[in-house]
């Protein structure tokens, strides 16, 4: 977490680091390129000029940017509901007794099913179109919020909500003053995993299941043997995934900014 | 006992009202009809050959993932430079997600076995060496650094110091990846079995019955062996590391 506090030695190991970066890609794009040369069959091992020339064409034409802004919004869509759902529970579940007893066995049978394992069901239940994707990237970020969220309010300092006891601070105070804000950084970083494995969630329910999305495209342009266009979208997708989780490291270090030691990665 | 029913009171209560209000349709899939299928497929023998190939596969891919990952992350955690040159390649290709890049697989390597090994082995690769690499740098450099005050030669420096306190990391990733694998596995076996040929496995069953018998109750069937087989996974694991590494509270 070298860069929520910028030292003045910072610009320089970030551009130094930056140059790395660039000096390792330049020579695999490179290693790449001349295995691409000798491979005679273009279908299967296009060479990274044409991917970057496929990938071009689908910016230009908006078709790119359509499919991300779908499956982005599907992501934000299901994540957000997932956390209005799990973060209360979870709260709850954190701390009270009745609650942990009545939840605790229905989660912990449900969580080992995948969300992907899903999928078959789901396709039956809502058909194919917005929801199967929604609903399983609902599902698998679920789970971990809850798990985090339970977690965070589980270890909660007791002698700070005593001490708010003491003072008279009302219950749903000490829960929004108190519990919450003590909470926030285990429920930050759940929300982190929550969005990488609904974004891994995402592509395998619009590969199998969805008219469109990142998921789609890819399959889609697999059957018409562009293979250029598959490595592009892969490529997308995983720019998609690291934006995200940049955006949530972000987040983070601005709403819990006492919580920035190292983190799990 | 009060406890234990009040804990049980949600899961049978939902058996109870999905049994009721499934009973109206002759195709939805209800507790009862679910565990005569349960019976059947595991009598015939259907749900454990599916599950021994889908666990075959993963085995394989994580196997190969960890023996690449595992000597790749303790270099790259003791080898400052080696890390920092080869830290782009895995920054890049982490957060690409093993399913998306199934379509290229499919394409290189067919629709059988060897492209769902290595779909495997990519999910379990980057929770592997990650973990690695983060176990092997945070080994306290004084015991390193006592071993090699006494002239300990590398190898077995490696063997005696550094192997034995990375090693509650290197399993923590190694039950992260094998979670992530038998979820690949799954998706895998859907995917390839929504597009062509006959690659078994549990997630293909699944497809089948999605697709060509229309038997709601056998993916039911299906999808509970799935949580199942991770659970056992999860548990024999965590039991692995305890029994491993009992100095670690991991």
């Amino acid at each position: 977490m070298a860069s929520s506090f910028p030292t003045t030695a910072a610009p320089r190991r970030r551009l130094g680091g930056l140059l790395v970066y660039l000096r390792t890609m330049g020579l695999f794009v490179a290693a790449w390129f001349i295995v691409a040369l000798n491979v005679p069959n273009k279908l299967l091992l296009p060479s990274p000029v044409d991917v970057a020339l496929a990938l071009r064409d689908s910016a230009m034409d908006g078709e790119l940017f359509d499919n991300a802004a779908v499956s982005v919004v599907r992501l934000f869509v299901s994540v957000v509901a997932a956390a209005v759902v799990a973060v209360p529970l979870g709260l709850a579940m954190g701390r009270s007794r009745l609650c942990n007893d009545l939840f605790e066995v229905p989660v912990e049978l449900l969580r080992p099913i995948a969300g992907i394992a899903w999928i078959p069901l789901a396709l039956f239940i809502f058909g194919i179109g917005h929801r199967l994707p929604l609903f399983i990237m609902f599902y698998t970020a679920f789970f971990p919020l809850l798990i985090g969220t339970a977690a965070g309010a589980r270890t909660v300092d007791e002698r700070l909500v005593a001490a708010a006891r003491t003072m008279g601070v009302p219950e749903h105070t000490i829960m929004r003053r108190v519990i919450v804000p003590a909470a926030l950084p285990s429920i930050l970083v759940s929300a982190r995993l929550a969005v990488a494995a609904s974004w891994t969630a995402v592509v395998a329910a619009e590969l199998v299941g969805a008219p469109s999305g990142l998921g789609y495209a890819i399959e889609y342009y697999r059957s018409m043997l562009s293979t250029p266009s598959v490595m592009a979208f892969i490529a997308i997708i995983g720019l998609c995934g690291f934006l995200t989780d940049r955006a949530l490291r972000r987040l983070g270090a601005v709403l819990t900014p006492w919580a920035q030691t190292e983190q799990a990665r | 006992m009060k406890r234990l029913m009040l804990r049980l009171l949600v899961p049978a209560l939902t058996l109870v009202v999905w049994e009721i209000a499934a009973s109206g349709s002759a195709r939805a899939p209800r507790p009862s009809t679910v565990m005569q299928t349960a019976v059947r497929m595991i009598a015939n023998g259907d749900l454990l050959f599916g599950l021994a190939t889908s666990l075959g596969r993963v085995f394989a891919g994580f196997a190969l993932a960890s023996a690449v990952a595992v000597p790749l992350g303790i270099a790259m955690g003791s080898i400052g430079a080696l890390e920092k040159n080869l830290d782009p390649l895995v920054e890049t290709f982490r957060p690409i997600a093993a399913i998306a890049i199934l379509p290229l697989v499919i394409l290189w390597l067919g629709t059988g076995s060897m492209s769902a090994v290595t779909i495997v082995a990519y999910a379990a690769f980057f929770p592997v060496l990650i973990n690695t690499i983060a176990g092997v740098k945070r080994v306290e450099p004084n015991l390193l650094r006592a071993a090699y005050s006494m002239g300990v030669p590398p190898m077995t420096r490696m063997r005696v110091v550094l192997l034995p306190a990375a090693l509650p990391a290197i399993l923590v990733g190694m039950r992260i990846g094998l979670g992530l694998a038998w979820t690949a596995i799954i998706a895998a076996e859907l995917a390839v079995g929504a597009k062509a040929g006959s690659s078994g496995g549990i997630g293909q069953m699944m497809f089948v019955f999605y697709a060509y018998s229309v038997e709601l109750n056998g993916i039911v069937v299906c999808m509970v062996a799935v949580g199942i087989v991770a659970l056992i996974l999860d548990r024999v694991l965590r039991e692995l590391l305890a029994r491993a590494v009992p100095w670690s509270r991991a």
